[in-house]
């Protein structure tokens, strides 16, 4: 975690408020940092676990799955109401 | 303990809203993706059968029945169906011929035969019903 993402609370692994503020308010900056800082788990969430013919796991991440979380993302970060 | 401030707040809450919306939309996609799985077949997999049933080879008017309707040639492939039509009165084969060949609704058809729409309905559908009298003592036989 950089000192960047690192809220002024101190609170580790949470986006600070102004960020927030703006990724609502549409800034794309601001989205591209909530979307930087919700890639690992993104990329976590879209890992997945294939077997070829021999029963060997592969773990590869699903490209198209990907992007459609970061997508939901952005929508549901458009939606949110700081109140 | 130390109060939360109005920011800290909607840090927290800004966090637990996103990581819950990519939970679910991954499970969403998880579950769309074994329903997709249970009911995928590669073709190779696929039954002789079953992949004439996708496939259409033309035939251009191999032994087929040719009606003429209002200057429409209308060919019917199936022969027994054919056989059937053949022995209804015209203007009835007329009916039959431009609503289900051609896909005319009941009042276009009225028109063009200088019918009441209802006389068309009724006569669709009272034609209907012997064509299947007459298709099914066929096959009995």
């Amino acid at each position: 975690m950089n000192k960047a993402q690192k809220s002024k609370n101190g609170n580790p692994g949470l986006l600070p408020f102004p960020v927030i503020v703006a990724a609502t308010g549409g800034d794309m900056e601001a989205i591209n940092k909530v979307l930087k800082h919700y890639k690992g788990y993104i990329i976590a969430l879209s890992t997945r676990r294939l077997y070829d013919e021999y029963g060997n796991a592969h773990l590869f991440v699903d490209e198209e799955l990907r992007q459609t979380l970061e997508t939901k993302l952005i929508a549901k970060i458009l939606t949110f109401k700081v109140e | 303990m130390r109060p939360q401030t109005f920011e800290e707040r909607i840090e927290r809450q800004f966090d637990t809203i996103c990581k819950q919306t990519l939970k679910y939309k991954a499970r969403d996609c998880y579950r769309k993706i074994k329903r997709q799985a249970e009911r995928e077949v590669s073709f190779s997999e696929l039954s002789e059968q079953d992949l004439a049933q996708l496939s259409v080879s033309d035939e251009y008017f191999k032994d087929a029945y040719s009606f003429n309707v209002l200057g429409y040639d209308i060919t019917v492939s199936d022969l027994s169906l054919a056989e059937a039509l053949d022995t209804l009165p015209a203007d009835r084969r007329d009916i039959i011929l431009l609503a289900y060949f051609l896909g005319m609704k009941d009042w276009e058809i009225a028109e063009r035969l200088n019918l009441v729409r209802r006389t068309v309905a009724y006569r669709r559908t009272s034609t209907l019903r012997e064509l299947k009298k007459f298709m099914e003592g066929h096959a009995d036989e």
